[in-house]
Formats: structure tokens, sequence, C-alpha cells
């Protein structure tokens, strides 16, 4: 009895050994590989694809800014809601919140050929600008340079034919958005050209109803509030054929099937039944 | 506190669900009943009406005692798909509706539990304390909602993964064989935050806020929207308001 | 003191001698509850994933045994009421055996408990002062009235089988109420296992006043039933003879529970069919099947079958007066039973779940082997109560008397 006991404990302590030493053979690779493989950041966008990139990175160790879906990428997780931020600016209705508690991620930043817009071309000089003109109305003309730029532009949806290009960007300006009394209103701060037309749902963003705000859920907490154009794309803000304010997005995937499942091709079939 | 959700602007994403899963320390195995999400997106069929259909029905070519298109799913049904994965939402002819705890001002959970372990916090959020419950799963069949769930077996977490930011009866981790279920973050909510639900929301459908506040977002909807609960007839009272434009 | 120690040892010392067909059966009974033990391990280790219960459909074989067992110890009624209301003279002479049943019944349903919890380790948080105990949750009650109806039973079998033992008269002043007593308790037992369920207006299926009635009929026909049959085996096997108008009194209550029962039966499957709301998902689940999934039809049929089939034999003269050929309703009756208040009542509930969600519910292997563990677990500790209770009753076990061997 004893000797068998004294075997199998020598057979257990050498499979041990190999076992760890084996062990400690794959860790080595795992290491080895994760070192050789860069990393790349990753980025994802938060409500609108295309739109509202964001990089993901530590803010503090094991505490990302935000944490990416492996599937869609998008963000699905937010480790410090005011990161990237600005303050909002004025805003009428808001005047009552504390100082720095209503932010924005400004929109400039995003747009890509924005810095461009005034400079390269609507600088003021040019074979069209000499001597210097303007638009003399408001009337659509195609301007193919400005369609090859934005697509959307072809077949603007906003409005349906009833508004073009000048009813929300400033004439002059070009890198400014334009309020009914021609005064201009900077691209962080939609909200204010958007209101003009549509009231109900300025009223309804403001009281937080409409749209999106994340940080602290207090009414006059610190949140950082999600512009118009972050959630809509004010070119096509019908989507198409669709009709809808908001984009189709890939979904995450669906929840794992209950034990014994096999799939879920039950849910297609409707019960029928007098 | 209190929660509103705009069906209107439901898209079906199911990033709250996996927002949820991210903040809430849930089992995310691979084996069956290893994967725990608290949020259900349904997907319900806007239905169709056809002219065809019209003389189908029982009996079988009248159609007198049953109408053609009575079998026709449509509108707020409760009946539809969960496993729904299409390349893009939403779909032309579906509407969604998340369904997590509704933290019921009178929860039948509570009241069927034999130890006492779930009960509503003054504050709202119905909670567990995963360290006294025995698992004997009466809330789950109480609850009106399907709101719970049961760990099976010892929660998967990859260390990575986890959110050390927790609460004991929120989203610390939990052990073999006790019931979970939402809290609304509690975790974040104590501390002034926004659910993780309601921050990653792509549409801005959902609505958190301080019922007692009517400054609040959640005030505001229910002075000015059209608001239901879901399952009102059960007296369960959820503080969990549905909504639309 | 004295003669309660040579109670003891008389007892034990009777029940552990047998035949070989005793010894056989008893070791067959160990292999499976050692089985029942190694699942139970495994339960507590791996967690209920080795099991087929889901979070969709989170009760499955184990509370389906537990409720159904509930029945089986409340049925044990059936032969005390007689005995001691009615002073039927066959059934007075069996009743106590009658209690070793309900008391082999109620371990079993606390053995089904356990097998059902998640978390068996804390089930003391249910008991002050270590505890917390809730009036308000109906499975509190139902784990209080099921205490009771043991510790009931056990006073009044044992204080029967001791007065046997030992000679004395029984003392009536006091016995007598407790009979009483266990009677009124044995429906509250099954009561609230009824509302253990009818009282969740989240599972539609369940949500209605029939239940605890229901609950009852089924439980006074397959409780009958199994005594029935047991008795059977022990008129085969033991010199106790038990009488024939005992046995006629018992067919005569499954008839009769049993047919109130398919009636009860049928009138749900009317008024929850005749609407088809949505609160019939349940039931036409179980019947039909719902999205093409129809795992529980083929039971709901044989159920049935079973129950109907049972009663037209029990009003057929020819099976109904030969005593010799009642047994094989009696089985039917009782697996029919079985199916109906276990899988067929209980699984459905939870299909489709309160949102809608249909699934099925698979039992594993680890299921039904715990279940076999947990039935053969009841045979075994039946079979010593029996035994000793018969060797009491035929006088083979007295107080100052030889000990003498069973057949």
């Amino acid at each position: 009895m004893k000797k068998i006991a004294i075997y199998t404990l020598a057979l257990a302590l050498c499979g041990g050994a190999l076992y760890t030493a084996v062990a400690m053979e794959k860790a080595k690779d795992e290491a080895a590989q994760a070192a050789a493989e860069p990393k790349e950041p990753v980025v994802c966008f938060e409500s609108r694809k295309g739109a509202t990139e964001v990089t993901q990175r530590d803010i503090k160790p094991g505490w990302p800014n935000v944490k990416c879906s492996p599937t869609t990428g998008a963000a699905l997780w937010y480790g410090d809601p005011f990161d990237g931020t600005v303050p909002m600016g004025k805003m009428p209705g808001l005047e009552n919140l504390p100082e720095g508690h209503a932010l924005v991620k400004p929109r400039s930043e995003k747009l890509a050929i924005l810095p461009m817009c005034g400079t390269a071309c609507h600088n003021g000089v040019g074979p069209s600008f000499s001597p210097p003109t303007l638009p003399k109305d408001k009337k659509p003309t195609a301007i193919p340079t400005m369609e090859s730029l934005v697509p959307d532009l072809k077949d603007l949806q906003h409005g349906r034919g009833r508004i073009w290009c000048l009813d929300c960007h400033h004439t002059t300006k070009r890198d400014k958005l334009v309020d009914h009394f021609g005064d201009p209103i900077s691209f962080d701060q939609p909200q204010l050209l958007c209101g003009k037309c549509h009231g109900d749902k300025l009223r309804d963003w403001r009281d937080g109803i409409h749209g999106k705000r994340i940080g602290e859920f207090a009414s006059n907490g610190k949140k950082r509030w999600f512009t118009c154009t972050e959630c809509h794309n004010p070119h096509n803000v019908q989507d198409g054929e669709r009709n809808r304010g908001f984009v189709q997005l890939q979904p995450e995937p669906p929840p794992q099937l209950p034990n014994g499942m096999k799939d879920a091709s039950h849910e297609l079939v409707h019960p029928v039944a007098h | 506190m209190g929660y509103a959700l705009n069906i209107r602007k439901c898209i079906g994403c199911r990033r709250c669900v996996h927002a949820c899963v991210a903040e809430n320390n849930q089992s995310r195995g691979t084996r069956p009943g290893e994967k725990i999400e608290w949020i259900q997106v349904l997907r319900m069929e806007r239905g169709m009406f056809e002219t065809e259909k019209l003389d189908h029905g029982y009996p079988e070519g009248l159609g007198i005692q049953v109408g053609g298109n009575a079998y026709t799913p449509a509108g707020q049904v409760l009946e539809g798909q969960f496993h729904y994965n299409p390349e893009a939402v939403p779909e032309k002819d579906a509407t969604y509706m998340p369904i997590a705890c509704m933290q019921c001002e009178k929860p039948p959970c509570v009241k069927v539990c034999p130890v006492r372990t779930t009960y509503r916090e003054g504050d709202g959020p119905v909670v567990i304390d995963y360290n006294w419950c025995i698992g004997c799963r009466m809330c789950m069949g109480a609850c009106p909602y399907w709101a719970r769930r049961i760990n099976v077996t010892t929660p998967v977490l990859p260390k990575a993964e986890m959110n050390p930011v927790t609460h004991y009866l929120g989203n610390r981790p939990r052990m073999r064989g006790v019931v979970e279920k939402c809290h609304w973050c509690l975790q974040r909510t104590r501390q002034g935050r926004y659910p993780a639900c309601v921050e990653v929301c792509p549409v801005g459908a959902r609505k958190f806020g301080n019922l007692l506040d009517p400054e609040s977002e959640v005030s505001k909807i229910l002075e000015r929207k059209n608001v239901f609960r879901l399952k009102a007839e059960l007296n369960t009272f959820p503080k969990f308001f549905y909504f639309y434009d | 003191m004295q003669q309660l120690i040579r109670f003891a040892t008389d007892y034990v010392g009777y029940v552990l001698k047998g035949g070989a067909k005793f010894y056989a059966w008893m070791g067959s009974l160990a292999v499976l509850i050692a089985c029942m033990l190694y699942v139970f391990y495994l339960q507590n280790t791996e967690g209920l994933i080795v099991t087929g219960m889901t979070s969709q459909i989170h009760d499955g074989l184990y509370f389906a045994n537990l409720v159904f067992l509930v029945g089986v110890a409340a049925g044990a009624v059936t032969i005390v009421f007689p005995a001691y209301v009615y002073h039927h003279e066959g059934m007075h002479k069996v009743s106590v055996l009658g209690e070793m049943l309900a008391i082999t019944a109620v371990i079993m349903v606390m053995v089904f408990v356990f097998a059902h919890m998640g978390r068996p380790d804390r089930l003391w948080h249910m008991i002050p002062p270590w505890g917390i105990y809730s009036f308000s949750a109906m499975l509190g009650w139902d784990v209080l009235v099921l205490n009771g109806y043991l510790i009931l039973n056990f006073i009044c079998g044992f204080y029967y089988l001791w007065c046997k033992y030992t000679g004395n008269p029984i003392n009536k002043k006091w016995f007598i109420p407790l009979v009483y007593v266990a009677i009124v308790w044995a429906l509250s037992i099954h009561t609230v296992t009824a509302f253990l369920i009818s009282t969740m207006p989240s599972r539609p299926m369940w949500h209605h006043s029939m239940m605890p009635i229901r609950f009852i009929c089924t439980a006074f026909a397959a409780g009958p039933a199994l005594i029935i049959l047991i008795f059977m085996i022990i008129r085969k096997n033991t010199r106790f003879w038990i009488d024939d108008s005992a046995i006629k009194l018992l067919s005569t209550i499954v008839t009769w529970c049993l047919g109130i029962a398919i009636f009860l039966t049928l009138s749900e499957v009317v008024v929850e069919l005749y609407a088809r709301t949505e609160h019939a998902n349940g039931l036409y689940y179980l019947m039909f099947g719902l999205h093409g999934l129809t795992g529980l039809v083929p039971w709901f049929w044989s159920a049935v079958v079973l129950m109907i089939g049972a009663f037209i034999l029990f009003l057929t003269p020819a099976v109904r007066n030969d005593v010799k050929r009642l047994p094989i309703p009696c089985a039917m009756a009782f697996a029919g039973i079985w199916i109906e208040k276990g899988m067929g009542l209980i699984v459905p509930g939870f299909i489709p779940t309160p949102i809608g969600e249909v699934t099925e519910y698979h039992p594993t292997f680890v299921e039904w082997l715990m279940m076999l563990g947990i039935w053969a677990f009841g045979f075994f500790i039946l079979t010593i109560l029996l035994k000793g209770a018969i060797g009491i009753l035929l006088g083979d076990i007295k107080f100052g008397g030889q000990a003498a061997t069973a057949k």
C-alpha cells in the first residue's frame, strides 16, 4: 500500500514539474508575441461613424478614457466623460448652469477641411473674385467643386429642396455658420443654428430630453453635451429612404443562446392560433 | 432616481447591453449560461397589412371569425426576436424595445424573497446582497420583466476586463449560484454619475435623473411627454418609464 | 430512558436484518444514492451549469419533483382522515404507514430543495436567529409548513409505534387533537405550495385561483395511488395483512380525485384556449408547441392518456373490484400526475418568459441522475420506516420480547 502511495506521489511530482516547465515556455512565447506586435492605437466612434472618432488611451494604468467594441468599433464605456471637452460657450436658456458645467467636444476639430475653407478657396482672391463678388441671392446653384468634396450635397435632402447652402453657412466667413441676423456662429455651437427652425427640438435638447449628455446626472451637474452634428449629418438628415434622423449602424452581437438551444430560428416563426 | 427611455429613438444597436457588461462585471464566458447580460433588446415587427390576406384565416377561405391579417404582429406586443443580428440597424420594418430591471416601487421580487436579500433602497433601486442570496430563484419567477439572471457557475471575468470601481450592492464580482440584475449602476449613480447605458446610447434614447428635482430630465419628460410603464396593470409601479416624441 | 434505548436498538436491529431480496433492494438503492451524492458534489463545485436550467427556465426537474412530492406527503392524509375521523377499521390498522410515507415524502422534498438551490450552503440564512425569516415570502411559509408537517407526522407516527412497542395505552388527550391538526396541516402544505407559484402574476400559466384545489386533487390521487402500490408490495412480501376494505376505500378516493383533477384540467384548457390570449401561450406550448418548439408536447399528451386511461380503468368493475389488477391504473395515475404536475406544470410556466422569449428546457443527465438518486433515497428511508413500523405492528419487536427477524 505504502509503496503504491510513494510511486503515485513521485509520478505526480514529475508531472507537476513537467507541466510547470511547459507552461512557462508557453507564457514566454505569448510575451514575445505581444512584444513583436506593435500596438496600434484603438480608435472608436461615439455616435456617428466617421464623424465622432475618439482614440483610446490610458488615463491611469488600467483605466482607459474609453472602451471600444471589438465587433463594431463603437465606444462602449467612458472612463472619463469629460475627456477632450471645452466649455460650451454662451447658450440662451442655460445661463443658470454653474460655470464650466456645460462642456462640449469641439466639432471644428473633427471637420477636416474646415481650416482650409476660408484660406484655400473662399479667401476673397482668385479669378472669380476680381473684383470680389458674392452670391447675390441664396437661390440653389449646383457647385461641382463642393459636390465632389461633400457628396451629400448632390441631392441635398435637408429641407427637401427648400434650403440651400447659405441658409446655414455664412456668406463671407466660410468657416462659420450663420444666424437669423446674419451674424456668424461657431461650428462648435451648431445648436444655435439648428434651433432656428427646430425650436421644439432645441427646447427638448436644452432640457436634456432630446439628444445626449454624459457625466453627472444632477440637473445642474457637470455634463458633456452632445451637439446636433455629433449625431445628425446636417447634409443628409433623413438618411435617404429610411426617412429617419439617425444613420444605420452595425449592431453589437446578440445575446448568448441558452443551454440546449441550437439556434434562434424559432424566433422568426410566429405563433398562429385561433 | 428615475429612468426614461424613448422607444421611438431606440435603434436596437445593443450598445447599452455591452456597456452594462463592461461596467457591471458580468460573467462573460463562452459556455451556455456563462454569459450574462442584464439588458435585453426586443425586436418587434412593424407589421404589414395585405389585401391578399383578407379572406385568409378561420374559417379557411372566408376569414369571418378570424380575419386574414389577424396574425400580423404590429406594435408593442412583447413578441419578437431577441437574437436578431442584421448588418445594420435600425431596420425599416422593425421597432426595438430594450428591457431591464424596472426598479419597481412595489417589486414582486422583493416580496417573494425568503431571506430578504433583495430589497428596495430608499433612493430607488432594488438591490441584492449577493452574500446573503441563497439562490432559490423565486425572485426570478416573480419578476414580470425577466430582469434577473442566475450565475449558474463561477462568473468568468478576466482580470484585464474588470471594472475596479465597485459597490457592495452593485457591480462587485458575484459568486456562483446567486442572482443578479440591473441596479442602475449604483457605484456610479451614488457618486452622481449617469449609468453606463445612458452614457453610450448613440441616439440619446436613455434618460436618467432625480424624480424629486423638477428640473431633471426625467421630471421634464414626465411633465412634457406621453409616458407609459411596462405592464402597468400588474401594479408594480416601475420607476422606469417608456416615452415617445 | 432505558425503554427508549431499547426501542432504538430493537428497531435498528430489526430493520437491518433481512433476506437476500432485502439486501439487493437496499444495495441497488444505495448505488443510486451514491450517484446522487456525486452529482450533488458536482453541482456544488461546478454550479448549476451542469444542469439544464437557464436564466430563462430556472426551475426544472427538481422543482417539479418537489411540488409533486409535497402532494404525495399531503396525500398520506387520505389514510389518516378516514381512520381517525370516520373510524374506518381497515384504515386505522395501517394509518401509521401513511404517516411514515408522509415523513419520507417531506424528507425527499427537503433533499430536492437542497438540489434546487443555487447556494444550499446558505440555507441557514432562512432560519432565525442566525438568519432572517421573511413572512412575506411564500417559500418561507412553505418551509415552515413542511417542517411542521414533518414534526407532526414524526410525533404522531412514532408515538403510536412507541405505545405499540411498550404496550402502554395511547394518551388520547393530546394524541387525537394532534392527529386532527396534522390532517388540516396536510392540506396547508399543498395549498401553500400551490400559492408558491400561483401568486406570481408574472407567470400567467400559474396565476389562477384554481391552482390550490387542483394541487390537492392531484395530490389525493397520486398519494393514495402510491400507497395502494406500496400496500400491495407489503402484502406480498410480509406477513402483515392489509384489509381489502382499506385498499378499496383508497382506490375510491383515487378515482374521484383523479376525476376531479381531469375535469379541472379540461376546464383550464377550455378557458385558456377559447379566448387564446397571450396568457395562454404557456399552455399552448405545452399542448401543441410554440414557435415550432414542441419539446413538452409528448409529455403532455402521454399524461393525458395515462390519466384518462387510469380513470376509465378505475371505473371498470373488472379492474376496480380485482385487487390484483388495481396496481395497473394506480401506476398509470401516479405516472400521469407526475408528468402533469411536474414537467407539465412547472416548465411551461417559463415558456415564454415574461418578455416573450421562447426557449426550451433540456434536462441533463446530471439532473436525471440526481432525481433518480433522490427517489432512491426516498425509497431507502421508506423501506426502513415501513419495515420497522410493520415489525412493531406485527409484534415482532416488543419491549421485553426477543429480537425477532422479519422474513
